[in-house]
C-alpha cells in the first residue's frame, strides 16, 4: 500500500499529489519536468514537502500533522538514482555492500550479484564500467540494503539501445524474483508496462489519473502515438 | 655546507614544533571546514571572519594574545600551570603559536576540498542508511583527500616559517623555542652572522619548495583526474 | 578572474601611493631611534622641542634599524642604543662620520613586577638571582648577541661570573621592550632592561643596578644618515642637545653626555 499526499514547492513548478494505491509496483508517469523525480526525492527524504503524508505499507515516513519526518537514513528505502551515484573511490563490491545491514548473509549478496550478473567486475571501480553495468550495480546496491521498498528514478534513461534492453531484462527478473514494493519514475511507456502494476499519470504537477497497467497499455495503444509521442518528445 | 650544532637543534625543533602544531590544528580545522562547507547557521560570516583572524592580524598581536591567554597567570595558562601542563616558554607553546598561525590556511584548503565533493554522493549514502559520521569518514574525507594533503603541506610550510607570534609568545630559548626562523633572525641581527643566516635560509627554501611541490602535485593531479572522468 | 584583477589594481594603487608619499618634498624629517628612546623622544616631539613639523619617529631594535639604513631606508637621523651598530653603519658608509655624536648614556638594571617581594644582592652572584627565579621562572633579556641591551647584559653577567649559571634560565626577546613587557605581565620574575625603561614603566621596580664598570659604557650615539645632510637635519641634531632636551632625557632616566 503506497500512500502519497504531499505538496512541494520548487523553483520551476509546484507539485500537489494525493493518491493511495494497493499496487505492489507503482509507476509515476509523465513528461519531464512535471515533478516526478522531485516526488521520488521527497519519498526518499531528500526533499521536504510543505505538508502531507507519505507512507508505505503502513509505515509513515513523513507526516506533517503527526510531526513525523524520518531522515533518509532511517526510511529504509532502496533508491536507484537517475545518475546512479556510485561511490567512485570504492570497488563495485564495496559499493554493493555499502548499505547492507549487519545481519545480512553472504548468500543474499551472492544471489543479487548473480541476478544482476555482476560477478565479473566486483573488483573494478565505477570509472571502469559501462553505462549499463553502472546501472546494474546501482540496482544491486539498493537491493542489498534489504529495504522496505525500492525507488527507481528513470532506470533506463540515457542508456543506448543494447544497454536499455539489458537492464530492462534484469529489472523484469527482479520483478519476478523479489516481492518489494516499488515506485518507479519514468517517461517511457515500455519501462512502465514492463515493470509496473499501476500507473499514476502526472501532468503539470497534478495527478491526472490513476490506472491499472492494462488500462494504461490500452490508452497508449488507443491514443496511438499521441500520448507516447508526447511523452517521448519531451523526455 | 654543514650546519653548526645550534643550527641543527633549531632545525630539528622547527620540524617538531611544526608537525605537532599542524597535527593539533587539523581536527579543529576539519570540524570548522565541515561546518563552513556543509551547514548554514546564523552568524556564519562572523564565524568565518574570526577563523581568518590570525591571517589578518599582525603576528606580534597574535603572539601577544597567546601570551595573555596561555602565559603564566593567563586565563587559560593558570589552569595549565596548576595541572603541571604549562606551555609558557616551552616548545609546546611554540607549537601552539605555529598551530594558530597555520590554522586559517588549513581551514580554507579543507573547506574547498569538502565543497568539491559532490553532495549527491553524500545523499546517496544517506539513503543507504549511513549516518553523518559514516558519510564524513567514508565518503567526504576519502574524496577530498587530495585537497586535504595539499592543505596540510601549505599549513606545514606556514607553521615552519612562523616567527612573529612565536618570539612574542615564548621568546627565544635554545632547544625549547628557538626555531629555525628565530635562529635565522638572530643571525641576521648579528654583525658577521650573514654566513649562518645564508645556510639557514637555504634550508628553509628547500623545505618550502618541497611543501609547495607536494601541494601543487596533489591539486594538479586531482584536476586532471576529474577532467578524464 | 575579475577578483584577481581587482586585487592587482588595489596593490598597484597602494604601492603608487606609498612611493608618492615617500618622495613628497614637504615631508617632516625622520628619526630612526632605538626602542628605549620612545617615551623621551615622543614627549619631546609632543612638547615641540624638536621643531616643527614634528619629526617622524621610527622605533625598533638598533640592529634592525642599522640594517635598514644600510639598505637605503628613508631615515634622516639615526640614534642607536649601541656603539657597535653605529660603527657597523659607519663601516658601510651609511652615515656622515663628522656628525657622529655621543648623545646619551644609560644604566643597566634588574627589574621585577612592582608588587614583587624579591630581594636581590648582586654581590652574592648567581645564587641570589636563581633564588628569585625559583624553580620555573625565567630571566627576561633581549637577544644577547644582537640587541644592545642584551649585549650589555651579557657583558655584565659575564664580568660578574653569573653568565654560565643564568644562561639556561633565560627567555631571550626580540628587543628590550619585549623583555620589559614580560616582567610587567608577570611572565618573568626578573628582567634585564635599561634604567630608562624602568623609569618609564610604573608597573616594575628596580631590584639592582649593574655596576657601570661591569659593561662597556652604554652610549647612545647619534648621526646624520648619508645623503640626508642638510640644514633641517643639523637643526634637529642640535635640538636633541638643547637644554630642554637634556631635561627631558634626564627625567626619563638617561645620562646626558653631549653638550
Amino acid at each position: 500500500m503506497i500512500e502519497l499526499d504531499l505538496a512541494l514547492q520548487r523553483s520551476e513548478f509546484s507539485l500537489e499529489l494525493a493518491l493511495r494505491s494497493p499496487a505492489r509496483a507503482l509507476a509515476l508517469f509523465g513528461p519531464s519536468g512535471c515533478g516526478k523525480t522531485s516526488t521520488l526525492l521527497a519519498i526518499a527524504g531528500l526533499l521536504h514537502p510543505r505538508r502531507g503524508r507519505i507512507a508505505i505499507d503502513g509505515h509513515a515516513l513523513f507526516d506533517a500533522d503527526a510531526n513525523i519526518d524520518l531522515p533518509p537514513a532511517r526510511r529504509n528505502l532502496g533508491v536507484v538514482f537517475q545518475d546512479a551515484r556510485l561511490f567512485p573511490h570504492l570497488s563495485v563490491r564495496d559499493n554493493l555492500r555499502y548499505g547492507m545491514p549487519r545481519a545480512a548473509t553472504a548468500q543474499r549478496f551472492d544471489d543479487v550479484v548473480q541476478l544482476l550478473a555482476l560477478s565479473a567486475f566486483l573488483k573494478r571501480k565505477p570509472g571502469q564500467l559501462s553505462g549499463g553495468q553502472i546501472r546494474r550495480v546501482a540496482i544491486g546496491r539498493a537491493l542489498l540494503r534489504e529495504p522496505h521498498a525500492l525507488l527507481l528514478d528513470e532506470p533506463l534513461a540515457n542508456l543506448h539501445r543494447e544497454a536499455r534492453a539489458e537492464v530492462l531484462e534484469y529489472l523484469r527478473g527482479l520483478k519476478r524474483g523479489f516481492t518489494l514494493s516499488t515506485i518507479l519514475v519514468s517517461h517511457q511507456p515500455d519501462e512502465v508496462i514492463a515493470l509496473a502494476d499501476s500507473v499514476a499519470l502526472i501532468e503539470d504537477g497534478r495527478l491526472a489519473a490513476l490506472q491499472s497497467i492494462d488500462a494504461f497499455q490500452s490508452s497508449i495503444a488507443a491514443s496511438g502515438s499521441l500520448l507516447a509521442a508526447k511523452a517521448c518528445a519531451s523526455g | 655546507m654543514l650546519l653548526t650544532h645550534a643550527e641543527i637543534v633549531a632545525l630539528a625543533l622547527s620540524f617538531k614544533v611544526s608537525l605537532v602544531g599542524v597535527a593539533c590544528s587539523l581536527p579543529v580545522a576539519v570540524g570548522c571546514a565541515w561546518l563552513l562547507a556543509r551547514t548554514r547557521f546564523f552568524g556564519k560570516p562572523v564565524f568565518e571572519g574570526l577563523l581568518l583572524l590570525p591571517l589578518i592580524l599582525p603576528p606580534v598581536v597574535t603572539g601577544y594574545v597567546l601570551l595573555i591567554l596561555f602565559g603564566h597567570h593567563g586565563a587559560i595558562g593558570r589552569w595549565l600551570d596548576a595541572a603541571g601542563l604549562s606551555i609558557a616558554f616551552r616548545w609546546t607553546g611554540a607549537a601552539l603559536a605555529a598551530a594558530v598561525m597555520a590554522f586559517p590556511l588549513l581551514v580554507v584548503a579543507l573547506r574547498n576540498a569538502f565543497e568539491s565533493v559532490d553532495r549527491k554522493l553524500e545523499h546517496a549514502a544517506a539513503t543507504l542508511g549511513a549516518g553523518p559520521w559514516r558519510i564524513f569518514f567514508g565518503i567526504t574525507l576519502p574524496l577530498s583527500a587530495r585537497g586535504l594533503v595539499a592543505g596540510l603541506a601549505l599549513a606545514f610550510a606556514r607553521a615552519f616559517g612562523e616567527f612573529g607570534a612565536t618570539i612574542t609568545f615564548v621568546s627565544s630559548i635554545p632547544g625549547q623555542t628557538r626555531t629555525l626562523p628565530i635562529a635565522l633572525y638572530e643571525l641576521i641581527s648579528m654583525p658577521g652572522g650573514e654566513n649562518g643566516a645564508l645556510r639557514l635560509t637555504l634550508v628553509a627554501v628547500v623545505v618550502a619548495v618541497i611543501a609547495s611541490l607536494i601541494a601543487a602535485l596533489m591539486l594538479l593531479r586531482g584536476g586532471t583526474r576529474e577532467a578524464e572522468a | 578572474m575579475r577578483v584577481i584583477q581587482r586585487l592587482a589594481a588595489c596593490v598597484i594603487v597602494a604601492v603608487a601611493g606609498a612611493l608618492a608619499s615617500m618622495s613628497a618634498a614637504a615631508a617632516p624629517p625622520t628619526i630612526f631611534a632605538a626602542a628605549s628612546l620612545e617615551p623621551a623622544l615622543d614627549q619631546m616631539a609632543h612638547d615641540g622641542a624638536l621643531g616643527s613639523p614634528a619629526p617622524r619617529l621610527v622605533y625598533a631594535a638598533s640592529s634592525a634599524l642599522a640594517r635598514q639604513i644600510e639598505n637605503g631606508a628613508p631615515a634622516d637621523l639615526f640614534i642607536s642604543a649601541d656603539e657597535r651598530w653605529m660603527d657597523a653603519a659607519a663601516q658601510r658608509g651609511a652615515i656622515v662620520p663628522s656628525t657622529h655624536t655621543d648623545l646619551l648614556g644609560n644604566a643597566l638594571v634588574l627589574v621585577a613586577p612592582s608588587d614583587s617581594t624579591a630581594r636581590l644582592d648582586l654581590a652574592q652572584g648567581a645564587a641570589s638571582v636563581l633564588e628569585t627565579l625559583g624553580r620555573d621562572g625565567r630571566l627576561a633579556i633581549a637577544l644577547p648577541d644582537s640587541v644592545p641591551a642584551g649585549i650589555y647584559g651579557k657583558q655584565s653577567l659575564t664580568k660578574l661570573g653569573m653568565w654560565d649559571a643564568l644562561q639556561p634560565r633565560m627567555a631571550m626577546t626580540r628587543d628590550v621592550r619585549a623583555a620589559l613587557n614580560l616582567v610587567v605581565l608577570g611572565q618573568c620574575p626578573i628582567g634585564i632592561v635599561y634604567r630608562s625603561d624602568a623609569v618609564s614603566e610604573p608597573r616594575v621596580k628596580v631590584l639592582a643596578t649593574f655596576p657601570a664598570a661591569s659593561h662597556k659604557p652604554i652610549v647612545y650615539p647619534a648621526a646624520i644618515v648619508k645623503g640626508h645632510d642638510g640644514a633641517a637635519t643639523r637643526a634637529l641634531l642640535a635640538a636633541l642637545q638643547s637644554g630642554q632636551a637634556h631635561d627631558v632625557f634626564r627625567r626619563w632616566g638617561f645620562d646626558v653626555l653631549a653638550h
